[in-house]
């Protein structure tokens, strides 16, 4: 059952995976918006200092949102608009359709809204006779094939202009050419009598403003223009968690969503309606109304619920898309349900049920980007374990999940067998086996154990007698002891060097991170209680916590104090370092001479050091030593994520090697001699994907 | 005054496609407007509530180069099929955003709304003292117009021309509004209307 459950979504990706145009318009959509929003980003005087702001002021409002929804509601009456409170969707739609009966609208004109698509209106309405018209082009497109949005941001991006021409010369009868200027024009032509004749407009709200009662409409087209002032009848949809108290909150969100969308300063045309306006003067047309639906739909649950609460700082600004490496590959069709991209995760769960979550959350490889870029900093990563671990309550995780979780005793057994085990990994029998009880794939070339672990080897070395200035307590992690302990040496000799006292905390275990990556919550809290309790009395004492592997350091100095809240994982986050970051924090002077003259290597950042280092502090470390290095990147994830490009198949080897793809081509063009990564298992993924060397920085002084 | 104001919304408002005039004081502003007139096929245009001054010239040089023009009051039974016909619709907005190159108008009528929507070209004339620097300053003035009418109130920050990349993510403009943007700013102050 656990094997079949994602049969579906499996066959998705296997599907986007042979459609190389489709995929290469989404990854060039999907860059250029990760790519603009960095320029923009880097133009504005405080940089991403605004996502500090934008949540702060969520968060405040989400707080009173009952209180808010209350004047916001009270000011769009007194100013003569009427206010909808829809409990669930088909509340909402119900009173829809008595709009349209009372006003016996055949017509209805839209502007984008997601909360529309959330509730499904267009379904009920042209069920009940009524013509409903997407306004918004790429939606139009979409509405013509009967598809569903391929991008939160560019619905039709995997439409070429072909194919688009021939949608509109279907629906007009007009030869098109397949240019975009070309279709537009006629586009604007067919959808003009829409907007001058339809009975209904709908809009959603970007914002409901409760100082002012205004919501706040934003479009680049300025079709919401449109269909907000010509129809006699308005309505607009809106999500509770809208409404923010001030006029100043709205600007800031205002600012945050072009920005992080698409790096434009501001959307071309937002509206601030409040109210309805008459169209002219004197006689000749009927009363103007605007209906203004409040949507529930599970917003208080989710506002009660301890994870998901966070979803509801979303301002909907698509950016989380634009950065998860797997969405890229597959897109919207395959990674989401209405919802789509990763903070759909939490969205589908919270109003469209945990198992139609669950059906598509295994795309979330865990690499955290999504939370780096969010303009709300909303910790989507933990919410997506969290739906994870609840589904796996209903669902028994697959068998591959278990193993990788359980990859310590893995390591540990095949230390303990070296160098047979080696001889096993590259027999291609064994591998099948391995592949077909485990289900890590055959394909990939796995890292051989040592025979003596680092913790054996650490044992043996001479007592360090010099003088001591820092201590440091070293956090190992698999790799480091199990797979290529000399690293783990190199490190203690380095620091040792520095002048530091190194002790090697016992009772450690590896980091655990894969019990949150495949949502195994309860596990993922144990690990961390139990490493925070190794490494306590030390953190007290003093002694500053240094990690190689960079997901090991994200654990100690970010995900640990997430799942526990408690004052000792405060405590070991303050005091974990990475260790480059570390080593630059004692590097008083360059060395001499330059022992990497002469040499060029492209640098590759793990995802997990994105929220610390960033990798700088090891490119510096090397730049110091004389050798040339070049940041080599696409912007997001090399795909392994983490151990899940182990992982057989299309939801793992396949996938993760299609994510991989354009960074190898970068690699295999940057002209440098080696690549240099400091996690272990980009190790493992570049170096089956480009056929080059790869170096952790560490290694590359007694290679 | 605000020349520096004025050169920083100058080239935000170019990046965004738009383009600007800068006109020493009205008559300056005026010739602008009929050089953008002459240079179409210009049959009709809209305008929303001109001051007095800016209204008279061109609606001389419209009657003399036979350019219907249509202005407030507008006929709640005409519209909104009788904006559509025009080519070019002229509004001065209420205040100017710099750095977003954004004209904002406030409308207690939407068919005020209409004038910088649906004809194809639009023509917003400003003067350089109604620029604020960012943002951040447009918040005490929309709140000033929204508590001054309490009942329906409309505010719109437009910045450039209609656009989309919808097709190939190919930028194009004018989809649904304008296809061309116009910003005329008047060094000159502003004089009383009338
Ligand atoms: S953590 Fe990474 S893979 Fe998962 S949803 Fe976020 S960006 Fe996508
Ligand atoms: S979760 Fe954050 S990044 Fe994603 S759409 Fe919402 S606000 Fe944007």
């Amino acid at each position: 059952m656990a094997e079949e459950r994602y049969d579906r979504l499996k066959a998705g990706i296997t599907e986007a995976l042979a459609e190389k145009p489709k995929r290469d318009a989404l990854y060039t959509a999907m860059k250029r918006g990760r790519d603009s929003r960095r320029a923009a980003v880097a133009a504005r005087p405080d940089g991403d200092a605004f996502r500090k702001d934008v949540r702060a002021t969520k968060l405040q409002c989400i707080e009173k949102l009952p209180e808010l929804v209350e004047r916001f509601a009270g000011k769009v009456r007194e100013r003569g608009g009427t206010v909808y409170m829809a409990k669930d969707g088909a509340a909402a739609i119900e009173y829809i359709l008595d709009v349209c009966r009372r006003k016996n609208a055949k017509s209805v004109a839209k502007s984008k809204s997601l909360t529309s698509e959330e509730i499904q209106v267009n379904e009920p309405l042209e069920h009940n006779g009524i013509n409903v018209i997407e306004t918004d082009l790429g939606e139009l497109i979409i509405q013509k094939v009967h598809e569903k949005p391929y991008h939160l941001v560019f619905p039709a991006v995997h439409k070429t202009a072909v194919q688009v021409a021939e949608i509109f010369k279907k629906e007009t009868g007009q030869e098109i050419p397949p240019d975009a200027g070309e279709i537009m024009k006629v586009v604007r032509k067919y959808l003009r009598p829409i907007f001058l004749n339809a009975d209904i407009g709908m809009t959603g709200a970007n914002v409901g403003i409760a100082e002012t009662g205004a919501i706040v409409i934003e479009t680049n087209e300025g079709n919401a223009r449109l269909v907000s002032s010509i129809p006699d009848v308005h309505i607009c949809i809106m999500g509770m968690e809208k409404v923010v108290d001030t006029v100043e909150d709205a600007l800031k969100m205002v600012m945050a969503h072009p920005v992080s969308a698409v790096g434009q300063m501001l959307t071309t045309y937002v509206t601030f309606m409040a109210g309805r306006s008459q169209l002219g003067d004197g006689e000749g047309r009927g009363p103007r109304e605007t209906h203004i639906i409040i949507l529930d739909n599970g917003r208080s649950e989710m506002r009660d619920d301890p994870v998901f609460a966070d979803a509801l700082n979303c301002i909907r600004c698509g950016a989380c898309m634009n950065m998860c490496p797997t969405y890229g590959v597959v897109g919207g069709h395959t990674f989401g349900y209405i919802y789509p991209g990763p903070i759909g995760i939490p969205w589908t769960a919270a109003v469209h049920g945990l198992e139609k979550a669950g059906d598509f959350a295994p795309l979330c490889i865990s690499c955290g980007l999504c939370k780096e870029i969010c303009p709300a900093e909303i910790d989507i990563p933990m919410m997506i374990a969290e739906v994870k671990d609840r589904d796996s309550q209903k669902h028994p995780a697959p068998i591959v999940n278990k193993t990788l979780m359980m990859a310590e005793n893995f390591a540990g057994l095949g230390s303990a067998t070296a160098p047979l085990s080696n001889w096993m990994l590259n027999n291609s029998l064994f591998r099948i086996l391995l592949e077909k009880t485990s289900g890590i794939d055959r394909r990939r070339k796995l890292p051989p154990f040592a025979r003596r672990t680092f913790t054996k080897r650490f044992r043996e070395l001479p007592p360090d007698t010099s003088s001591k200035g820092r201590k440091v307590a070293y956090f190992v992690d698999i790799y480091a002891n199990y797979n290529a302990p000399e690293l783990g040496i190199a490190a203690v000799q380095r620091l040792r060097e520095k002048g530091c006292e190194v002790v090697v905390p016992p009772n450690q275990k590896s980091s655990g991170y894969p019990f949150i990556g495949y949502g195994d919550l309860k596990r993922a809290r144990e690990t961390a209680e139990h490493n925070v309790k190794a490494l306590i009395d030390f953190a007290r004492r003093g002694y500053d916590i240094v990690a190689t592997e960079p997901t090991a350091a994200y654990c100690l100095k970010l995900a640990y104090h997430k799942l526990l809240h408690s004052d000792d994982s405060r405590i070991i986050s303050e005091r974990t370092h990475e260790i480059f970051e570390y080593l630059q924090l004692l590097e008083t002077e360059s060395p001499s001479p330059a022992p990497l003259k002469g040499k060029r290597f492209g640098f590759h950042v793990s995802c997990h050091q994105r929220p610390m280092s960033s990798g700088l502090a090891a490119m510096e470390w090397l730049r110091a030593r004389g050798a040339e290095v070049e940041l080599v990147e696409t912007g997001t994830c090399c795909g392994m994520g983490g151990t899940f490009g182990l992982k057989a198949g299309a939801l793992g080897y396949d996938l993760s090697q299609a994510v991989g793809d354009p960074l190898f081509r970068k690699f295999a063009e940057a002209n440098v001699d080696a690549i240099v990564t400091e996690s272990s298992v980009c190790t493992i993924h570049l170096k089956g994907g480009t056929g080059m060397k790869v170096y952790h920085p560490l290694e590359l002084l007694f290679q | 005054m605000n020349d520096d104001l004025v050169e920083r919304f100058h080239k935000k408002y170019e990046v965004l496609s738009g383009k600007v005039k800068i006109a020493s004081v009205v008559d300056d502003a005026v010739a602008h407007v009929v050089g953008i007139l002459n240079s179409g096929n210009v049959t009709c245009i809209a305008v929303s509530a001109l001051p007095e001054f800016l209204q008279r010239p061109i609606e001389e040089h419209c009657s003399s180069a036979g350019i219907e023009v249509l202005k407030p009051p507008f006929r709640a039974s005409q519209l909104p099929g009788a904006m559509d016909r025009a080519q070019v619709g002229i509004t001065v907005p209420d205040f100017v955003i710099a750095e977003t190159g954004t004209l904002v108008e406030f409308a207690t009528d939407d068919a005020a709304r209409l004038v910088s929507t649906l004809p194809r070209l639009h023509i917003g004339i400003v003067w350089a003292e109604q620029l604020v620097a960012q943002l951040t300053d447009a918040a005490p003035r929309l709140r000033a117009v929204f508590s001054e009418n309490t009942g329906n109130c409309v505010a719109t920050f437009i910045s450039g021309p209609s656009r989309t990349a919808d097709i190939e993510m190919k930028l194009t403009l004018g989809v649904h509004g304008p296809e061309e943007a116009h910003a005329i700013v008047i060094m000159d102050r502003r004089p009383a209307d009338g």
